[in-house]
């Protein structure tokens, strides 16, 4: 699991790399802070293997409300400032709070089904109020992707956790009727990016250009891609935020279709080493936090690349180990050592079960 | 009602949850072949640069403006000849090109065309100028050329011009198209080739604040070259004014009054250090260097033995002669090496062991107390003085009046002078300091250099009080100053002196102009040629406003050339800002 989470986080540094010579900044600023929320996240994930996932269950509940009450503190930063704040900034370097949520959530779920299974609808409904501040604070701030990483996890948590059928499909039908009213609370520029996936030369100066420039790019660089610094797309500025948002496209760009199915692939291994650290752990708080964090990595994957296509709507979700930003690479990392430390933690359960 | 989550349960929707996870990526590979095999070839000639076109769109210059809103550097609207590089790559392209230009009375070969080219060259479809600074007319009739190619098209563009041309080209400095050694050296990635850099001057000092924010604008060309929309416009903003000190009516007085003579003159505000006047003579037009000059009339204007474009206030570094006796002065008073009524006898000459130094009245001047010696500029006076103060006191005092350090003017270029000491001349020459180096030292000769703006901060020092105050030309720039570790009761004999040189001293000349002037002559021997004419003084006497500094290259005796040009210039502006 390591080797691939290493192949990713290398390409995506390739990819920073190219993007940033075409913002109009030192070439070399991106990777070089990239390396360091690297090795920083390196030092995460040997100390978190070490601590042990045990831990992190049993304090869950504290840390899930530690994050509800910086997300508060964020949004009343934000009425101050009277614009959208997804960030601490803590000297030259900024904080998500949203992506901490997001390895937190997946936490506290997995300690609240273990205890209270959704089987029963009191159970469902208090796992969704409590989930559902989070997702209201994160729509508030409004970063509208990181609200769907925490449905999409939590709707993931519940049918692995052993909801009956009927309660999920009720879920969905009432999310497709809440969905009116959820469209009319969004901003324009929201809306716009929901439409112009759909048909991009609706506003191809506006919101779709973006879309159209992003296809370009990825539809450009054919079988082999153009090669490493040759992609014009980006470099020119056509693409917005080629080294975050939009890294996919770089990479599709220079690197191809052989170059994008090595790393959906390389998606692939890594989604399947963490649904097989959840059948062979013993503790069913594992098994839901590693299907948790499947369904958040996954749906990441699956949005950002859709999205250099054109086949999702924008939303600005970082490919995960891919894309710049130290919150986000440093919370996969600490998600992923979870996960390992569920993986190789069965033995020592037993221990602990004996003790 | 509480069921334990069934381990066989969950494992088995576990199952169906990966499946749905990893199987759904095949999603992404299906647009992947899509889009990049299928479909690959429409994009690859989306993107193949034929369609889309980047033109950068300069801004306008921020506009300089004198103390009284008089416009020193602003900006015309011309019209640059732009065209792709990948529209031009044929020599029959350059040929057409060059015979439109060579038709419309614009001389231009197609090997001048294709060299402009490829100096100018980013990327294949970044727009470059092919012919610049065209008049609207120009423009109109090479536009309506039956064969006026379409790869060509003309672009609005911003030209510097100078209202107050060559009297304030040493303020100014002027712009040019930025270099290839700029363009590398670079900290921002702002630039690009072709672009408007500041060279000189204000232009060069406040650069980042005049030039504004770049725009650009991308648009979609049909494969003839014709412009079918734009996808992208960012208006570039125009940069900040900037208002100087600068008052452009007596610079002009200021260069009436030079009268072409190689020389300085620097007025100053002894309490703020705003400058009013800052001139220095000969001088050029900088125009002609911001539409680009032949390499024919720059070397006429490098090669000029006058050397007009050599900024002499700040500089230029000059032996200052006797306008420095009053911080030798200044030393010799605060080290009690003198007082009020310490007297010496002058019989027009001074030995120190075996040499004789003499003094500029081979007469004599008699018995001289300090403000004497300073009123008669009596050289045996400072002599004696300078021989029982000694060098390293004498340079310490120096250092204290910002001799030998820059005064920190918001100008680029500027010369520190020499304060030299005995690490300096052991450094340069291998030889010790002698007594007879301290001697000559104390009457402003021997290696001290010194540049006008130094000394007319010196005498403003003496005019405000003892505040050392920074030269400024930006109008917006805080006053600064440090105050000098002189005392009242020192400095107020030392003013009596100067006071002294216009009404009844070497200065006389000065005072026949209908204001009340303190000041010092300066007879500055010159080892390349004629004495230096210097002189450097405040007014009004009793209550000082502004400090004039004058030096006439070759000009003489600062008494005869330096104190009436000193005198009018202050005139001048005390009666015209009454």
């Amino acid at each position: 699991m390591l080797v691939v989470v290493l192949c990713l986080f290398g390409l995506g540094l390739v990819s920073i790399y190219s993007a940033g010579i075409g913002v109009r900044t030192s070439t070399m600023l991106f990777v070089l802070k990239q390396l360091v929320w690297g090795a920083v996240s390196a030092l995460v994930y040997v100390s978190v293997l070490r601590v042990g996932y045990h831990h992190f269950i049993r304090y869950s509940y504290w840390m899930y409300g530690a994050t509800i009450l910086l997300l508060i503190a964020l949004s009343l930063i934000g009425a101050v400032s009277k614009g959208a704040v997804r960030w601490f900034q803590l000297g030259s370097l900024s904080f998500q709070p949203a992506e901490l949520g997001k390895v937190v959530l997946i936490l506290a779920m997995s300690r609240f089904f273990s205890r209270n299974p959704p089987n029963s609808l009191k159970n469902l409904l208090t796992a969704l109020a409590l989930s559902g501040i989070s997702v209201l604070l994160i729509l508030l701030q409004p970063d509208l992707g990181s609200a769907l990483v925490y449905v999409a996890v939590v709707f993931s948590m519940l049918a692995v956790a052993g909801s009956p059928g009927k309660y999920l499909g009720g879920l969905v039908i009432s999310g497709l009727a809440a969905a009116p009213f959820l469209w009319k609370t969004l901003k324009t520029y929201q809306k716009l990016r929901l439409v112009v996936f759909l048909d991009p030369y609706i506003d191809p100066q506006g919101a779709g250009y973006n879309v159209i420039q992003s296809r370009i790019a990825v539809g450009s660089g054919g079988l082999w891609g153009k090669g490493f610094l040759q992609g014009t797309q980006g470099r020119l500025h056509f693409l917005p935020e080629p080294h975050t948002d939009f890294i996919f496209s770089v990479y599709a760009e220079e690197f191809g279709f052989v170059g994008g199915v090595i790393v959906v692939l390389l998606f692939a291994f890594l989604f399947w080493r963490v649904s097989r650290a959840a059948f062979r752990t013993k503790d069913i708080r594992g098994k839901l936090f590693c299907i948790g964090v499947a369904a958040w990595l996954w749906f990441q994957v699956m949005e950002s690349i859709a999205m250099s296509m054109g086949l999702a709507p924008i939303t600005g979700l970082p490919l995960p180990l891919f894309s710049y930003g130290g919150s986000s690479l440093l919370m996969t990392a600490l998600a992923l050592a979870l996960v390992q430390s569920i993986a190789v933690s069965p033995v020592r359960d037993k221990f602990s079960q004996i003790a | 009602m509480y069921k334990t989550l069934d381990h066989f349960d969950v494992d088995h929707r576990l199952i169906y949850v990966r499946n749905i996870f990893i199987f759904s990526l095949s999603f992404l590979i299906v647009g992947l072949v899509y889009f990049q095999l299928i479909k690959a070839d429409e994009y690859v000639n989306l993107a193949s640069n034929n369609r889309l076109r980047m033109i950068r769109l300069l801004p306008p210059r921020g506009n300089v403006y004198d103390a009284g809103g008089v416009p020193l550097a602003v900006n015309v609207r011309t019209f640059d000849m732009k065209a792709y590089p990948m529209d031009l790559r044929y020599d029959e392209d350059f040929n057409e090109a060059a015979g439109l230009f060579a038709r419309h009375g614009i001389p231009m070969t197609s090997q001048d065309l294709r060299t402009s080219v490829e100096k100018q060259y980013v990327a294949p479809y970044r727009a470059i100028s092919v012919a610049i600074n065209l008049t609207l007319a120009q423009v109109s009739d090479l536009v309506m050329d039956p064969e006026f190619p379409s790869s060509l098209f003309p672009s609005p563009v911003w030209r510097r011009i100078y209202p107050g041309g060559a009297l304030v080209a040493h303020v100014m400095g002027y712009v040019g198209e930025i270099t290839r050694d700029e363009l590398e050296d670079q900290r921002d990635l702002y630039y690009q080739a072709g672009d408007i850099v500041g060279k000189s001057g204000i232009e060069s000092m406040y650069e980042e604040d005049l030039r504004g924010v770049v725009g650009d604008q991308v648009v979609e060309v049909d494969s003839r070259g014709r412009r079918l929309r734009d996808v992208n416009y960012n208006d570039p903003q125009k940069g900040s004014d900037i208002r100087l000190t600068l008052d452009l009516a007596a610079q002009r007085e200021a260069s009436r009054l030079m009268d072409g003579r190689r020389g300085a003159m620097v007025v100053m505000d002894v309490n703020d250090g705003s400058v009013l006047v800052f001139f220095s003579s000969p001088t050029y037009d900088p125009n002609p260097l911001t539409w680009g000059i032949s390499n024919k009339e720059w070397s006429a204007l490098t090669d000029d033995p006058d050397r007009p474009m050599m900024n002499r206030v700040s500089g230029g570094a000059y032996p200052p002669g006797s306008v420095f006796k009053v911080v030798t002065a200044a030393g010799i008073l605060m080290e009690n090496v003198a007082n009020s009524r310490s007297t010496v006898y002058c019989p027009g000459s001074f030995e120190l062991g075996p040499q004789t130094f003499r003094c500029w009245r081979r007469s004599g001047h008699g018995t001289e107390d300090i403000v004497g010696a300073l009123r008669d500029s009596c050289d045996v006076f400072f002599y004696q003085m300078s021989v029982r103060l000694g060098v390293d006191k004498l340079i310490e005092w120096s250092h204290e009046f910002g001799v030998g350090e820059r005064t920190g003017i918001d100008l680029p270029g500027e010369s520190r002078g020499n304060l030299a000491g005995r690490e300096w001349k052991r450094a340069r020459f291998k030889e010790s300091w002698y007594q007879g180096d301290t001697v000559n030292y104390a009457i402003g000769q021997g290696f001290l250099l010194m540049t006008p703006l130094q000394l007319a901060r010196v005498y403003a020092a003496f005019a405000n009080g003892g505040r050392l105050v920074t030269p400024r030309l930006n109008a917006n720039k805080k006053p600064e100053w440090r105050g000098l570790k002189i005392s009242r009761a020192n400095m107020d004999m030392i003013k009596r002196g100067i006071r002294d040189v216009v009404t009844r001293g070497t200065g006389r000349s000065a005072g026949s102009y209908g204001i009340e002037i303190a000041g010092k002559t300066g007879t500055a021997q010159n080892s390349q040629g004629e004495d230096h004419a210097w002189f450097v003084g405040y007014a009004p006497a009793d209550n000082p406003k502004y400090v004039a500094a004058v030096l006439v290259e070759g000009g003489g005796s600062g008494a005869s050339v330096g104190s009436p040009l000193v005198a009018q210039m202050l005139a001048y502006l005390l009666g015209h800002n009454k």
